[in-house]
This record gives C-alpha cells, sequence and structure tokens, in this order.
C-alpha cells in the first residue's frame, strides 16, 4: 500500500498528466466518474464536468486560476442518496471544506465519494480570469502554477487572486481521499500524490504507485505560503472590524447591496432549498412599509437589507469556509468575504470550531450544553 | 347505579401533594389541594438549588400530555390546572364516610384581604408601621404585618398576619382596590368581661385586649360579674377562681345558668390549679395560668374570638383522601445548648443558610455573616442535629440532610470568589441514593469539601470578632479544636405541628416517632382504608423519593376511586365546534376592563382605545368596569357571541387566571382558544412605579399593540389529535413488574407482562423476611394469585423483547418466545421493570470456603433450615464488597438493612453468638436507624474500616482469618469467623437489549437513565415509556412496590386518554421548506422528531412535543415552526413594541 506516491509530468505539462490519471481511474480503480474542471467552450471558464468516457478528458483543467463555482454543491447533489457507483471528485480545498459542512448537514454523503483535492495556489474572481485567458487555452494554466507555487500571483498587466485566495490559511486539501500536491515540488516534473485516509490509500496503491518520501522542500514551501497568507487574513480582519465597528458603518459597508441575493446563490454552505427572505415571511403588508417609513419619516428600499446579511451570518457563519464565492458573486462589488470571514473567525471560535476541519465535529447548535458561555451568562448556571 | 364521585381531596400542597394532584387531574379526576399555609410550594418554595445536579427543576412536574390543562411556568411562582381547585389557609375538620365515598370538612381561614381583589401592589405594605421576622427567609429578614407570604408567587396576593397586625387601619385606607377588611368593627363588637379582684390584673388585661381592638368591661367580684352578665351580651368572659366572697366557681355556676352558651375562661395561680380543673369539668372552658404570658392570653382570646365568628367552612364530597402534610424542621433551638443555636448569630440551620445563599434572600446570594455582613469564608456543617437522637424521640435518621449539606457546601464554595472552604462534620455519610455516593466523592475530591468523622461537643466563639470555636473528637477519641466564620447546623425532619390532630380527624395512626404509620410492603397505605399518605408526612425524604411516593399515593387513590365506579377519565378531549376562520381577514374584537376609573384616570383608556380604532388595529371595542365580576363577565360572553370578529383580546389585570374562563369564552363563542389572549394593562398603572399618565399610556397602549399583533399572526387550525391503544406492555416480572401490571389492569387496561426466566417473582423468591418482620413469600403468592385470576393480565413467560417500533400512545413491538417464534404486540405505553440481583463477589476469597456466603445465601439457609444458629460461635459480616469504590461506585442501600436483619435474627435465635459488622457508613437511612440502635442493644459489634486499610480475608486449612484495622482502638483485630457474609450490593439485570429496543440510556454502572433524577424519576426522555423498580437503582420490595406504582401511575395518565391531545403550542414542519438537515432531529430535547425515510420528511410527534420551541432556532429558513410563535408573528410583535400608532 502506497501512502505517498510521485507521478512523472509528461512533457512538462502537469495538466495533461492528470488527464491521464483521470482516465486511469475510470479504467482500473473502479471509479464509475470523475467530477473534474473542464473548458467546455475552448477558451472559456472551466466548468465541472461529469466525465465517465476515459476519451474525454482532452479539456480538464484543474490546475486553471478560475474559480467559477463552489463545486461542494454539485457534490452535494451527486451523492445525497446512494447513485451505486464512486465518483471521484476533483477539487480545491475550499470546495472540499465546504463538502465537508454540507455533510454535516445531511446535505451529501462521503461514502460514495471519492476527494481527490489539489494543492490551491488561489484563483482569480470571474471576471479578472476572462481577462487572464484571453484566448490563451489551457497553457496559461502551467505558467500561472509555475509562477504562483512559487509565491507570484500578479500578472504584469495588475491582475491578482482574488482576496479570498489571499487570506486563505488552507491551500492544501488535508481531508481529501488523495492530495495531488504541487507545493514544494518542481511540477513540470512531478505531482506528488499522498492518501489523507485509508480510502485514499486504496486508490493510490490501485493504480500501481509505489511508496515514496515526502518531498524535501514541500514542508517549507508550505509554511511560508501560510505566513503570507495569514499576515494578509489579520489585516483583512483588522480593516473590517474597523469598517463595520458600527450599526452605521456596516450600513455604509453594505450600501451598495441590491438584495439580489447573489452571495447566497453562490455560498457553498447556504443549503436551504429557499431563503427565509424569499418565504412569507419577508412578504410584508404595504401598510407595514407605510408604518415602518413613518417612524422615521424615512425608509430605505428594498428593506430588510441589513436584517438579510446579519441573518445570513447568524445562520452560516459558523458553516464558512471563507471560499469567497460570495465576492465573487457580487455585481456591485461588496466585500462580502471579507465581512464573513472576519465575523466566522470569531463565531467558530466561540464554538471551539472550524468548518470544514472534520466530519466529525459536531457542528456548532446541534447539541445543547448546559453549561457554556459563562461569559454570557455570567459565570452562573 | 352509584353515583360517580371522580374525586380526590389532597391535604398538603408541597410538592407530593402537588405531584400527586396533578398525577390525578391528569386522569380528569377532580382534585381539591388544600393547604394550611397561606402558599403552596411547601419547603421547596425556599430552596433555590436541589442536589444532585444544583439546579431546580419543579418545572419538569408540570404536565408533558394535556399541556394546556396547566400553567406552564415555575412551578415556585404557582400552579394552576383545569381539574384541580387550590385552597389555602384551609384545614381539614372532619372527615366521615367510607372508601369511595368520604364526606370532608374544610375550614378556611379567615382572610382580610380579599385575594379577588388584590392585585399585589403593596401599597399596603408600603404603610404598614409594623416589622417582623419574614419566614420565607427563616426570620433572617423583616417583613411587614401585611405581606406576601412568596414574593414570587403568581398570582401574588397579600395576607395579613392577625397575630401581629396592630389594627391601625392604614392599610385598609390606602388600599386602591378596597380588598382589605380588617374587620375592626367586629372585634368592637366582641365584648368581654374580666373578673378579678386584683385591679392591677384587671387594668392590664383590660390594656391589652384593647390593644387588640376588643371592647373589654371589667368587674372586681362575683356579685358584680353576675350583674354585669345581666344586662350585657359578653363574647367571653374571663374569671378568677380566688376572689373574696363570691368566688369563681359560683360565678361560673350562675354564668352556666344565666348564659349557658357563654365561653368561660378561668384564670388561676398556683395553688388554685386543683379547682381550676374542677371548673373546667363544670363547664369552663379552659384555665390560664397566673403570671400571665401576654401572647399566650391574647392568641387564647383571639382564638376564641375567631370560633365565634362565622368561619367558612365547606363540605366536599370526596373518593379518597391523601395525606401529604409534610414535615417540620427540627428546632435547632431545642436540640443542644451546646451548640450555641440563638445565643451566637453565626450559628445557623440549614433553611437558614439556604436562604443566604438565595438571590431572593436576605444579602441577595451573597453569602454574608448574618452577625457582622462580613464574606463568610470558612464553614462549618454539623450533621444530625435532631436526628438520630434518642432524647429527642428522634430515633430516626432524617435522611436527606447529609445530601443537602454536601450541596450547600459545593454551593457555598460558588461564592465569595471562590474561596470558600467547606468541612461537614459527620457520623455517617449517608450516601444511598443513586449517583449520590460519586455526588460525594466530586465535592471531595474535585471540589474539596472537607468531610471529617467526628462527634462534635460543643460550639462556642473563637478568637476572633464573630467567629466561632468548634471542640470535636476524632474517631480516635483525641479532642481537637477548629475555627470558623459560620456553622451550619445540618437540622433534622420532624412531623409538621398538628399532625395528631390531623391523624385524629383522619383517623390514621402514628408512628412512635409521630409520623404516619404506613402498612406493610406499602409506602401510602395508611391505618384507614381511603385515605393515603405521600411525601415526607410518613417519613423523610428526598424529592425524587417523594415524587415516587406522591404517585403511588396517587395510584392508590386513582385504584380506589375506580373500584368505586368514579371511572377513569374517558373524556375524548374535550371538543366542540369552533369556527374555521383560517380563510377570514383577521379581525379584532377588543375588550378593555378600565377597573372602575383607575385606568381611565391614570392613562386615559378612552384615549388609547380611540388611537387603536383609528388606526384600524381593532375592529369592534367592548368596555367594561370591572371584567373582574360574573355580570361584566357574563355581558362579554353575549358580546362576543355575536360578534363578526374573529379574534378576541382582552385588557385587563391578572392575565393568568383567564385560562378557563378563555376555554369558557372559547366555547360560547364557538372561537378557538388559540383567537384569544390576555394580556396585562393594570399594572403599567400600579402605585409607586411613579409613571407620569404619557408613559402609563404609552405602556399600556404598546403592551396591547404587542398582544395585537401576535393574535393577527395566530394559527387558528386545530391540531390533530393521535388515537391511543389502551394497552401496557410491562418487561420484567418481578415484584415490579408484578406490581406495575396489576396496578394498570385493575383500572380496567390490557396488559402483557413479560418475563424472560420460566417463572414471575424475581428476587422475592430468594428473601427470607424483612427487616420489619413481613414474609416476602406471602407477598409473593398473593401477588401470583392475583395474576393468575386477573382477566386483563397476560403473561409471556421465557419471553424477550426484540424490536419495538412506533411512539407515544402507538407501539407496536415484537417478542421472542423460547422457541424462537415471534409475537407481536400492540400497546399504547411500556413500564420496563428489568430488575437487578446481588452482585457475585470478586474479593474476600470467596469461592475459596463454603463458610464465605453472600446476605441472600444467609438467607437462603434461613429459608431452608440448614444453618443451626447454635453453633456458628463468630459470625463476622463485610458491608460495601466491590462496592462504593470505583468500579461500582454507588451504595446498594439495602446491604446494610439485610446486614442488620440477618445480625438481629441471629442473635435472636442464638443471643451467644457473637456478630460483628465491618462498614464504612452504615446506610440506615429514615426509620430503619431503629434497627442499627436495635442491633447495638442487641451486642451487635460494628466496627468501621477506610478504603485504605479494609478488612483482609484468610482461609487457612478450611478455617476463616479476618483482620481488621479498628479506627477506634487503634489497632489490628483478627477474628476467626465460623461463617463470613459478604454484603455485596446489587446489579442491575443484563438489559442492553431492552433499553436499545426502546432507544433509551443506560448509566455508567449499568442502570436505566431515567428523563431527570430529581423530577421525574420514572419516566424516560422517550415519552410513553416509564420505569421501576432495580432497573433504576438499588431499593427495598416496598420500594420498588412504590416505584411501580408511581410508574403505572404515569401510564395511566396516558391510557386512561381514547386519543392524546396536543397542546396548542407545538411544532410543525412546512415540508416545501425543508432541506432535511435534521438539525431540529438533534436539537428536539424530548426526540419529538424523526425522519420519515420512506417520505423523505422530517415528521414531528406532536403528542411529544413540549413545544420547546430549540427546533425553531436551529432551522435557518423557518421550515420548523412552532405555532402562535411563527417567525412574522414574532418580528411583528417586535416592530409593535418598537413602533406606536399614532406616537
Amino acid at each position: 500500500m502506497a501512502k505517498r506516491a510521485m507521478m512523472e509530468v509528461v512533457d512538462q505539462d502537469p495538466v495533461a498528466s492528470l488527464r491521464i490519471l483521470f482516465g486511469r481511474l475510470l479504467e482500473d480503480a473502479e471509479i464509475g466518474a470523475v467530477l473534474v474542471a473542464q473548458h467546455l467552450n475552448k477558451g472559456g471558464v472551466p466548468m465541472p464536468a461529469l466525465v465517465t468516457d476515459p476519451e474525454r478528458f482532452e479539456y480538464a483543467d484543474p490546475l486553471a486560476p478560475a474559480f467559477p463555482i463552489n463545486a461542494a454543491k454539485i457534490v452535494s447533489r451527486l451523492s445525497r442518496r446512494p447513485a451505486g457507483e464512486t465518483v471521484a471528485a476533483v477539487l480545491r480545498p475550499c470546495e472540499i471544506r465546504a463538502f465537508i459542512e454540507l455533510v454535516k448537514l445531511k446535505q451529501g454523503n462521503m461514502h460514495d465519494v471519492l476527494l481527490l483535492g489539489i494543492d490551491c495556489p488561489g484563483a482569480f474572481g470571474n471576471t479578472d480570469y476572462a481577462r487572464y485567458v484571453e484566448g490563451n487555452g489551457s497553457r496559461s494554466s502551467v505558467d500561472f502554477l509555475t509562477a504562483a507555487i512559487r509565491g507570484k500571483t500578479s500578472t504584469e498587466d495588475g491582475l491578482d487572486i482574488s482576496p479570498a485566495c489571499k487570506a486563505c490559511e488552507h491551500p492544501v486539501p488535508e481531508n481529501a481521499d488523495v492530495i495531488i500536491g504541487m507545493l514544494g515540488v518542481d511540477v513540470k516534473s512531478s505531482l506528488f500524490l499522498y492518501a489523507g485516509t485509508p480510502r485514499g490509500e486504496e486508490l493510490l496503491s490501485k493504480l500501481n504507485f509505489s511508496e515514496i518520501r515526502e518531498p524535501e522542500d514541500r514542508r517549507s514551501a508550505v509554511v511560508e505560503l501560510l505566513e503570507r497568507r495569514i499576515a494578509y487574513r489579520d489585516r483583512m480582519f483588522e480593516k473590517t472590524t474597523e469598517a463595520t465597528a458600527d450599526l452605521e458603518k456596516l450600513t455604509a459597508y453594505l450600501a451598495n447591496c441590491v438584495n439580489c441575493y447573489n452571495c447566497r446563490v453562490a455560498c457553498p454552505v447556504c443549503y436551504c432549498k429557499e431563503c427565509v427572505f424569499l418565504t412569507d415571511v419577508f412578504d410584508h403588508e404595504p401598510a407595514q412599509y407605510l408604518r415602518w417609513a413613518r417612524r422615521k419619516g424615512i425608509l430605505k428600499m428594498p428593506s430588510d437589507t441589513i436584517f438579510y446579511h446579519l441573518t445570513r451570518l447568524a445562520h452560516m457563519s459558523t458553516a464558512c469556509v471563507g471560499c469567497g464565492q460570495c465576492s465573487n458573486a457580487c455585481p456591485n462589488n461588496i466585500p462580502v468575504m471579507e465581512l464573513f470571514r472576519t465575523i466566522a473567525a470569531c463565531t467558530q471560535r466561540a464554538f471551539g470550531y472550524e468548518a470544514g476541519r472534520s466530519a466529525d465535529d459536531e457542528p456548532p447548535l446541534s447539541a445543547f450544553r448546559e453549561r457554556e458561555f459563562s461569559e454570557v451568562t455570567g459565570g452562573k448556571d | 347505579m352509584k353515583e360517580k364521585i371522580g374525586s380526590a381531596l389532597i391535604v398538603g400542597a408541597g410538592i407530593s401533594g402537588i405531584r400527586s394532584a396533578l398525577d390525578l387531574a391528569e386522569m380528569n379526576y377532580h382534585v381539591i389541594l388544600i393547604d394550611r399555609a397561606p402558599h403552596i410550594g411547601g419547603t421547596l418554595r425556599q430552596l433555590d438549588r436541589q442536589f444532585p445536579d444544583d439546579h431546580c427543576g419543579m418545572c419538569k412536574m408540570l404536565p408533558l400530555v394535556d399541556r394546556d390543562a396547566a400553567s406552564q411556568y415555575c412551578l415556585r411562582k404557582g400552579l394552576f390546572h383545569e381539574n384541580i381547585d387550590i385552597m389555602l389557609s384551609t384545614d381539614l375538620v372532619s372527615l366521615e364516610g367510607e372508601p369511595g365515598r368520604f364526606q370532608a370538612t374544610l375550614r378556611f381561614k379567615p382572610s382580610l384581604v380579599d385575594p379577588g381583589r388584590c392585585m399585589g401592589c403593596g401599597e399596603c405594605a408600603r404603610v404598614c408601621p409594623v416589622e417582623i421576622p419574614d419566614e420565607f427567609n427563616a426570620g433572617l429578614t423583616l417583613r411587614k404585618a401585611v405581606y406576601l407570604p412568596v414574593p414570587h408567587n403568581i398570582p401574588n396576593h397579600y395576607v395579613v398576619d392577625e397575630a401581629a397586625c396592630i389594627r391601625c387601619g392604614e392599610c385598609q385606607k390606602v388600599c386602591p382596590t378596597e380588598a382589605i377588611d380588617l374587620k375592626l368593627e367586629s372585634r368592637r363588637a366582641f365584648r368581654i368581661l374580666v373578673v378579678d379582684d386584683e385591679l392591677v390584673v384587671r387594668d392590664s388585661i383590660k390594656e391589652w385586649l384593647e390593644d387588640e381592638g376588643f371592647s373589654v368591661d371589667m368587674a372586681e367580684s362575683g356579685v358584680e360579674a353576675v350583674e354585669k352578665l345581666g344586662k350585657r351580651e359578653y363574647g367571653l368572659m374571663l374569671l378568677d377562681v380566688k376572689m373574696p366572697g363570691m368566688d369563681g366557681v359560683q360565678v361560673l355556676k350562675a354564668a352556666r345558668d344565666m348564659r349557658p352558651e357563654l365561653p368561660v375562661m378561668m384564670m388561676t395561680a398556683y395553688a388554685t390549679v386543683e379547682t381550676a380543673v374542677e371548673a373546667i369539668k363544670m363547664g369552663a372552658r379552659d384555665y390560664l395560668m397566673k403570671p400571665f404570658d401576654i401572647e399566650k392570653l391574647v392568641s387564647i382570646v383571639v382564638q376564641y374570638y375567631q370560633d365565634t365568628e362565622s368561619i367558612p367552612e365547606r363540605r366536599v364530597d370526596v373518593g379518597a383522601v391523601i395525606l401529604a402534610a409534610g414535615f417540620e424542621s427540627s428546632d435547632a433551638g431545642l436540640v443542644k445548648d451546646t451548640y450555641g443555636y440563638g445565643q451566637l448569630p453565626n450559628v445557623v440551620t440549614s433553611i437558614e443558610f439556604e436562604r443566604l445563599l438565595s438571590g431572593t434572600g436576605p444579602s441577595q446570594g451573597k453569602l454574608l455573616r448574618p452577625a457582622d455582613g462580613r464574606p463568610a469564608e470558612k464553614i462549618a456543617w454539623l450533621q444530625c442535629v435532631g436526628s438520630r437522637n434518642l432524647h429527642l424521640n428522634a430515633d430516626y435518621c432524617s435522611s436527606i440532610c447529609c445530601m443537602y449539606s454536601i450541596k450547600e457546601a459545593l454551593l457555598a464554595k460558588k461564592h465569595n470568589g471562590g474561596n470558600v472552604d467547606a468541612s461537614i462534620f459527620y457520623m455517617d455519610m449517608r450516601t444511598f441514593g443513586k449517583d449520590f455516593q460519586r455526588y460525594r466523592d466530586r465535592a471531595q475530591q474535585e471540589h474539596g469539601v472537607k468531610f471529617i468523622r467526628s462527634r462534635v461537643h460543643s460550639v462556642e466563639p473563637g478568637a476572633s470578632n464573630g467567629s466561632l470555636s468548634i471542640v470535636y473528637s476524632d474517631p480516635a477519641g483525641t479532642v481537637c479544636q477548629e475555627e470558623f466564620d459560620m456553622v451550619v447546623l445540618a437540622t433534622g425532619q420532624k412531623a409538621p405541628r398538628g399532625t395528631s390532630a390531623l391523624a385524629e380527624v383522619a383517623g390514621v395512626e402514628l408512628n412512635p416517632w409521630g409520623f404516619c404509620r404506613v402498612s406493610d410492603f406499602s409506602l401510602t397505605r395508611t391505618s384507614r382504608d381511603g385515605v393515603f399518605v405521600s411525601g415526607s408526612f410518613s417519613g423523610l425524604r428526598d424529592v425524587s423519593e417523594s415524587l415516587i411516593q406522591a404517585g403511588s399515593a396517587s395510584l392508590c387513590a386513582s385504584a380506589l376511586l375506580h373500584s368505586k365506579g368514579g371511572e377513569l377519565a374517558e373524556v375524548a378531549h374535550e371538543r366542540y365546534p369552533v369556527r374555521e376562520v383560517s380563510r377570514e381577514m383577521p379581525l379584532t374584537a377588543l375588550a378593555v376592563c378600565s377597573c372602575g376609573e383607575i385606568l381611565e384616570r391614570a392613562a386615559g383608556l378612552s384615549g388609547i382605545v380611540e388611537t387603536l380604532q383609528k388606526a384600524g388595529l381593532v375592529s369592534e371595542v367592548f368596555r367594561f368596569d370591572r371584567l373582574c365580576t360574573r355580570s361584566d363577565w357574563e355581558d362579554l360572553r353575549k358580546k362576543t357571541e355575536s360578534t363578526r370578529c374573529n379574534r378576541v383580546l382582552i385588557g385587563a389585570c391578572l392575565p393568568y387566571v383567564y385560562g378557563k374562563k378563555l376555554k369558557e369564552l372559547s366555547r360560547s363563542a364557538g372561537l378557538a382558544t388559540s383567537l384569544m389572549d390576555v394580556v396585562d394593562i393594570r399594572t403599567p398603572a400600579f402605585p409607586g412605579l411613579d409613571g407620569d399618565k404619557r408613559s402609563v399610556s404609552r405602556h399600556i397602549l404598546t403592551a396591547i399593540e404587542m398582544a395585537l399583533a401576535r393574535l393577527r399572526g395566530v394559527d387558528s387550525l386545530s391540531p390533530v389529535h393521535t388515537e391511543v391503544i389502551r394497552k401496557a406492555l410491562v418487561v420484567g416480572g418481578g415484584i415490579a413488574g408484578m406490581t406495575a401490571a396489576l396496578a394498570i389492569a385493575d383500572h380496567g387496561f390490557h396488559v402483557d407482562l413479560v418475563e424472560r426466566s420460566p417463572q414471575l417473582g424475581g428476587n422475592l423468591r430468594t428473601l427470607h423476611r424483612t427487616i420489619e418482620g413481613s414474609s416476602p413469600r406471602d407477598l409473593l403468592e398473593r401477588t401470583l394469585s392475583r395474576i393468575e385470576k386477573h382477566p386483563l393480565l397476560t403473561v409471556h413467560m421465557n419471553a424477550r423483547v426484540v424490536h419495538s417500533q412506533g411512539r407515544v400512545g402507538r407501539f407496536l413491538t415484537t417478542l421472542e418466545k423460547e422457541d424462537g417464534r415471534g409475537e407481536a404486540i400492540e400497546h399504547g405505553v411500556c413500564i420496563l421493570a428489568t430488575g437487578g440481583k446481588e452482585a457475585a463477589p470478586r474479593s474476600y476469597c470467596y469461592g475459596d470456603s463454603e463458610a464465605i456466603v453472600t446476605q441472600h445465601e444467609l438467607e437462603g439457609m434461613f429459608r431452608e433450615g440448614v444453618l443451626d444458629p447454635s453453633r456458628l460461635g463468630i459470625v463476622a459480616m463485610i458491608q460495601c464488597v466491590d462496592s462504593r469504590e470505583e468500579g461500582r461506585n454507588y451504595c446498594s442501600r439495602v446491604c446494610c438493612v439485610s446486614a442488620l436483619k440477618n445480625a438481629l435474627y441471629l442473635k435472636e435465635r442464638n443471643p451467644d453468638t457473637d456478630v460483628y459488622i465491618l462498614y464504612r457508613d452504615m446506610m440506615t437511612y429514615g426509620f430503619l436507624e431503629t434497627y442499627y440502635t436495635q442491633a447495638r442493644r442487641a451486642g451487635v459489634i460494628f466496627i468501621r474500616y477506610d478504603l485504605e486499610d479494609r478488612p483482609a480475608v484468610e482461609v487457612i486449612d478450611g478455617r476463616l482469618k479476618v483482620s481488621v484495622l479498628d479506627t477506634v482502638l487503634g489497632r489490628q483485630i483478627i477474628l476467626e469467623p465460623g461463617l463470613l457474609v459478604l454484603s455485596t450490593g446489587i446489579v442491575p439485570a443484563e438489559h442492553v437489549r431492552e433499553a436499545e429496543v426502546f432507544g433509551l440510556s443506560i448509566n455508567e454502572d449499568g442502570f436505566l437513565m431515567e428523563a431527570e433524577s430529581k423530577w421525574r424519576p420514572v419516566d424516560f426522555m422517550r415519552q410513553g415509556v416509564f420505569l421501576c423498580g432495580l432497573a433504576h437503582s438499588p431499593r427495598s420490595i416496598t420500594e420498588s412496590i412504590a416505584m411501580a406504582e408511581a410508574a403505572a401511575q404515569r401510564a395511566l395518565g396516558l391510557l386512561c386518554r381514547r386519543e392524546l391531545p396536543i397542546g396548542s403550542t407545538v411544532a410543525e414542519v412546512r415540508q416545501s421548506l425543508c432541506s432535511l438537515c435534521e438539525r431540529c432531529i438533534a436539537a428536539c430535547p424530548y426526540g419529538a422528531r424523526w425522519r420519515n425515510e420512506e417520505e423523505d420528511r422530517i415528521e414531528v410527534d406532536q403528542p411529544a412535543c413540549q413545544g420547546c420551541g430549540s427546533c425553531a432556532a436551529v432551522c435557518p429558513n423557518g421550515a420548523s415552526v412552532i405555532l402562535g410563535f411563527r417567525d412574522q408573528q414574532i418580528l411583528a410583535v417586535i416592530d409593535a413594541a418598537l413602533e406606536q400608532v399614532g406616537g
């Protein structure tokens, strides 16, 4: 059984080499289908595609610095009920972490999914990615990658990976079944594969990889990247805390919100079939609007904007994995991710919880404990 | 046909009385619950927290099934139930008739405050000039003569303490609702004739009695007295015996002729007592000794006065009576003057200490010394004050003091920055209840409570100011001394005042210690058929045991009521037609009461109503002057009959009294009760709240608007009811299971009794006799023959339960028979009585010699007659074998008694046998203590050992050698007994399977885990399943029987209904919104939700749902809703609270 393996890269092209690997999954490893990002329209954003034919990985490109959607929701759709076959999903760390949250919310199941996680150097926002590719096809993925794992993510024309990625302290998908490692590795010659679970180990054995040791530079590469990201994150927390310090500031922060609710649609852990803000709870009587308006003489419309964001924070901040899709989806460039991550850091700390860490961690509010939050209850029980 | 009397009288409204009342009320019997005190709750009203969880949970006693029938708030504040009439300040004065048909006479203590009018505003207390110690705070604070007996009661009416009242009349003047009538006139009309030849005596008596408001005439001689008697009517004559000329006796004779009805009280000096006694034979009522004690004299006169008043009495017909008169704390002052109680202010009783810890106590929960208000940082508890005391006729253990002292020590340690040093001085730490031993160990090991085994000699003033010095001797007899800030006397319990009078009235016998006597194998049957006893009135017990006994008492009462034709409540939850309004626009009728002129004056009620009408929030308005009067209420009832509105909001005072009334209104108006509400508009206008008219008006307006908003969004659909399968399944055929099965079958329901072995009887088969001398064998035979004959009982021998599905009211359980055959049984409830057995010893060379046996084996030898007591020589017994230490860290509670029983039996058969009992703590709780005393008298030798120095047993050439360190003598003792008896305790039966089948938990010792150790001892969290007997924890035969009766009672509360009513506040799932995340299932504390895999939806078991709202709180998008508390409603209420129409 192999826990760690080195995969040769052909033609100095890790993307092409991965396509071969995916084909082998279908042929040699009893995998029914592989979910992986593909350029389905030449030059377009790679979108997740479910592939069952080993010949159809020709445009697969999980390494493209693009992150159009968080595929956790797609994996949850594929795994909610048994499908009879195992699907291998090639995912970024934040997608895996979001999926783990969804599993805890009974929206997906780990049994029928094999998670292949890739080291993530970060990705551009959707509009930036469109500008970045400009007809370059998949070749640009490798260019970006070789620079990014050395720490350079910005381009000459001033593009850079999204703030969510810059602040992400989970570039390595530790909780995947198999991790496709690139940090600390010369990706033009080889990729480092290792198993995070016994199932991953089994897969590596089926593929006949032999055991090696961890590449020497990997650890220091990870540490270095984390330091940079945590520093960025903490600056972000500080800035956001200041910018949202009171209700007035928060109102200004969210002033451009048009209640389109894109952020909640894009959010991988917002799992409700129908958001409460779209239900009759917020179907106010016309007279009610007038009464509200009368209270201060003026009422901002649409109303419930701040309430919406606060509610989403209350509901989902403990499950937030910081993927940044909310900001990515915002048509008005509101730094939603910054707000969520800042608050999530506090709420998750309060419950001693880290979203996406492990399917075995009990999510907050699922259990009532008599003796908790003594700072709130005054230490009395 | 016999007239059915489906009602019971319960005397005493402490927790056991309340439990019994709720039990019977839940079966739809009518209950009259009386208490001598002006409040309910008994002792517990003063206690904030109870061991072993150090919380209060009294509310957990409230009904879980027909929740809407009772108030649903803190039970320490009060209780309302449709079927319970609570009568306070009331005594039982006679009980005639026969079981099933008693006539009880109740006497109400006249109240000077009309509870119907008192709103609890407190003006009276503000002006009252009298200040006396407050009983609620155990005398540590002061109160007025007009006061609230419990500061947090709902409703809270003031009462007048007539003994303290000086009749100044100030309160009567300020009462805004004219609720107080001190009856000054009628006192003045009570004229007393004082006859004495000594002027000083006459004058002082006249002064005292006039101060009390009476009119007094005086006569200086017999002749003058007779003359005055001829001229005027008198209410009472106080008559001196020895007077010159016509003496007292002669006057008495004359008075008897002239006014035979006149009560006469003789006054006498010591020398003429005999004459006074003679006078009583001639018709005098009583005599008073000179010199007089003013208080006594006055109280006797007041008593005569009250007797002449027309004291309201009421005769009620009841089928059964439960006495739950409780207990009283021993008087610490009487106990031992060497403890300094009463002289040293920092020596307090345990109840005083509870008040010191309480937030409603004298120092608002700060732990301060009574003497100087300084923080108490070093505190000692002295155990057994007033109990285990032969001099006080208290040869009993009060059972609870050890545990409450540990609790108090732990609570104290949370005070004063955690710096409290706590020491408990004790003889035996009696931790015999479930999980009590671990509680004690945790107190010692984790919290540092010190346990000092000792005899305390005295408490004396210490070296520093206010400190106390305890002088005690340790087990080795060394005299020690230690200083403390404060000393708490763990006062024991005794029978309450008036017990003998109550026993006489009720016709029940008392035991030698003055508590109610109970029959063999029962905790609740008294010497009078049809009169049962509950709670500490028959002996001393903690909350959980009181509740078990209360359940047993209500079972006995209900069995009697049932057998006498009272019938079980077959009411298919009262139904009446209500209008279907779910498709109508919400229209609200507002009924407001202006409380006479008060609300108009204080808040401009008309203006408020006008504002609401203008804003279109109310469609119709009904105005009343006094809605509390019958005529106004009738008026409202008529008006709502014809209203087109589909919501009714009542603005009045005291909303909680409207529960029953709203049902009445609902029925006549044909509107569901959920569409009606009552809002308190009176309190904002209380005097003393310093509100100006504007702010009072704003408060009232906001309150009404919030209530309107809630009512507008209310759900008008009535919930669906579940039909009950009216059959029971009882698992386990020991005495507990058999008792429970019979109890249910006796109420007319079919029972399936499942026993895994080939015969019924369990441990009863191995027991020889009880310590009281009764025969378990006879009990077994009686029970078996009843089971055989009972037409409603089916016994399944050699069978086990292997599967069960369903929910409360509807279960389907599969049995597996010996031959592998299965049988499916439908039932509505289930009782688990899976039992336990004597543990097999693992130590002390058991098995190495035939002379080493267990207590059970010894009893077997007695029973078979194979043991010759005359040849035993020495018998040694070792207690706590393999128990009360980790592994099996609990007390089995029966072993000390078994050892005493067998030791006494051996001594009885051959007094020359030397019996040694090697023990750690003798757990002879309650009246069992007396057997410990007897055993010592009979010469049984008790040697205490510690875990560190446990006895050593060797078998050398077939001979036994037991060595033990005697802690008193401080040296090793060697015994060579002919028989060594090991007290190994009780282990639960192997019932993991049963627990799994019914989804129940098992604790670390293997016993089944009840819903709540204190308040729901026979329930599981899973509704519809109950437990009793050894499966719960070790207990005696009688205790098992009581517990089985209590469990049967809980089960009957469900079985007696054709369908389970569902509370109006209950959860529901909006399936179209539900994402099936199951967070609501995890959050539900009652296991009332589950995922229906077939239909892929979340279901709510509505009869089990308690409407707590946890599910709605965790559901992010409102797919889980609580009827009556929908998001829309709550948002609307919040809006209403924040905004002001037109303001």
